[in-house]
């Protein structure tokens, strides 16, 4: 096999196929995704979107009975790495492969401590830095002026358009060059809806995003390229 | 149909009604039965004095202390034991292996107790009288030892359970933050389930305190009061069953409905300071 050298591809996926308890979900599907775009994956449910999506972060590996195929490579920090290699850490690659759910999910805690969660998870100490990354990224994600009189609150007394932002803003404080969204907008409203594709749309000059979508208006507005898991 | 609902809805008030009311019954019965022992005033003397009957002493106070240092040593034994455990089976553990651990945990909770009860005697009195020159080896160290194997089972069981109930999209959130299994443990999980861990300890405690047979078998029986866990030591409740065996309507027969109003509020007040602690604990976060 040649090396991936593609010069603006931030992944190369090849010959994926993804089994479930011996029930195949994806067959040997090859993708190249270029760095700095949203890149749509569309399709009707039960396709194996949020399993193909699970692929780049390692995640589908906390599924039992489940088993991959083929080869995934990402361009981290400039190096083309195969994730799958033992050599891999899990922490280093979750950090920079960020993923956003289909409902938010905010931890039981405050909305500063969620934000903060992922550095504390890392071990960083200095509080003024903690402080100022965390205000950085909700000014990011549009929260700031919603939630800076309120840090304190329950995370979970939120609405959910501002949940999912937090999520959003979350994910982002490492910085991940690569986000995955398993429709981020689909428990939403449409107002909500509408600020986190501006987001999204701002977010991509400094991250490359995967999103699923339910809906081809959505996909037409904001995506660069786009892929159908269809029936197999 | 709704005449159906309406029975089915009442036959579960009125079960419900009947095992609470059950509680309170056997109360009653108690004191009924030990009325005697209030008519005269010694309730309280059989708390604090000795047992000596063939002085016409009926005291229960040896019994008190044996039962107080077994309970609590062995749920000394047992809650780190079965807090690892369980961390092992639902967080460390591949698939597999926990479901394996499970599975013998839980065919450990139906073993009788009369089954530990012979190991004990077989296997871990020789043991501990070798190993701590202690005598007979049948000790307060013994059966709380072999108390806490009984008891832990069920707090396994308990915490893995609650451990396992912990909503996915937290679990999920942690992971994909690239948290490790421990991380995960000690932000989430743990904070998340102490109201699990709390119900182990309390149903665990209570199962120490109400279990007979360990501590007959294996305690020593001895009445008086113990200096130190390697000497024997009597239970309220294998008191019971000694002298229940022996003889009925007497006086000394008499006094052990005393052992059971003190176990009974025992056991009442232990929950109620666990449950006050839990309470503290949710505050103070």
């Amino acid at each position: 096999m040649k090396e991936p050298n593609s010069e603006n591809n931030i992944i190369k996926a090849t010959n994926i196929s993804f089994y479930y308890n011996k029930k195949i979900v994806l067959k040997e599907i090859s993708v190249e995704i270029p760095e700095c775009s949203i890149f749509a994956v569309v399709g009707p449910s039960g396709q194996g979107k949020t399993t193909f999506l699970k692929i780049f972060n390692r995640l589908w590996e906390t599924i039992p009975y489940a088993r991959l195929e083929g080869e995934v490579n990402i361009r981290l920090n400039g190096k083309w790495i195969n994730i799958y290699e033992k050599s891999v850490s899990l922490p280093f690659l979750r950090r920079s492969v960020g993923m956003i759910f289909q409902t938010p999910n905010p931890l039981p805690m405050s909305i500063f401590k969620n934000v903060a969660f992922p550095l504390k998870l890392s071990g960083y100490k200095d509080k003024l830095l903690i402080e100022k990354k965390v205000e950085d990224v909700l000014k990011k994600v549009y929260l700031w002026n919603e939630v800076k009189n309120r840090l304190v609150d329950d995370a979970r007394s939120l609405s959910g358009g501002q949940q999912q932002r937090l999520c959003i803003a979350r994910a982002l404080i490492f910085e991940p060059e690569i986000l995955l969204m398993d429709e981020p907008t689909s428990f939403l409203d449409a107002k909500s809806g509408r600020i986190i594709e501006t987001l999204l749309l701002s977010l991509k000059d400094r991250c490359t995003i995967l999103l699923i979508s339910h809906s081809m208006e959505q996909v037409k507005r904001i995506a660069d390229l786009t892929m159908e898991l269809s029936i197999i | 149909m709704i005449n159906t609902g309406k029975f089915i809805e009442k036959s579960f008030f009125i079960a419900a009604i009947f095992s609470a009311a059950l509680t309170f019954i056997i109360f009653v019965f108690m004191i009924f039965l030990s009325l005697p022992l209030f008519k005269g005033g010694l309730f309280f003397n059989i708390l604090g004095n000795p047992w000596k009957p063939e002085h016409g002493i009926f005291g229960v106070y040896p019994m008190l202390i044996g039962t107080v240092l077994i309970v609590l040593l062995s749920l000394c034994w047992a809650f780190p034991l079965s807090l690892g455990s369980s961390v092992l089976i639902s967080v460390i553990a591949p698939p597999r292996f926990s479901k394996l651990l499970k599975k013998i945990v839980q065919m450990m909770t139906g073993i009788p107790t009369v089954i530990y009860g012979f190991v004990g005697v077989f296997l871990l009195v020789p043991f501990i009288r070798e190993m701590f020159n202690a005598g007979s080896g049948m000790n307060i160290l013994t059966a709380s030892l072999m108390l806490a194997m009984v008891i832990s089972p069920t707090m396994i069981i308990i915490f893995t359970d609650s451990f396992e109930n912990i909503p996915q999209a937290y679990s999920d959130a942690i992971d994909a933050l690239g948290g490790s299994a421990i991380q995960k443990l000690i932000y989430v999980i743990l904070p998340c389930s102490w109201k699990g861990i709390l119900t182990g300890l309390i149903l665990s405690l209570g199962r120490a305190m109400g279990d007979t047979l360990i501590a007959l078998m294996i305690a020593g029986n001895a009445v008086a009061v113990p200096d130190s866990i390697f000497e024997s030591a009597r239970t309220l409740t294998s008191h019971i069953a000694l002298v229940i065996a022996a003889d009925f309507d007497s006086i000394e027969f008499r006094s052990i409905f005393t052992c059971g109003i003190v176990l009974y509020m025992f056991t009442t007040i232990l929950i109620l300071l666990v449950r006050f602690l839990g309470r503290m604990s949710l505050k103070n976060k």
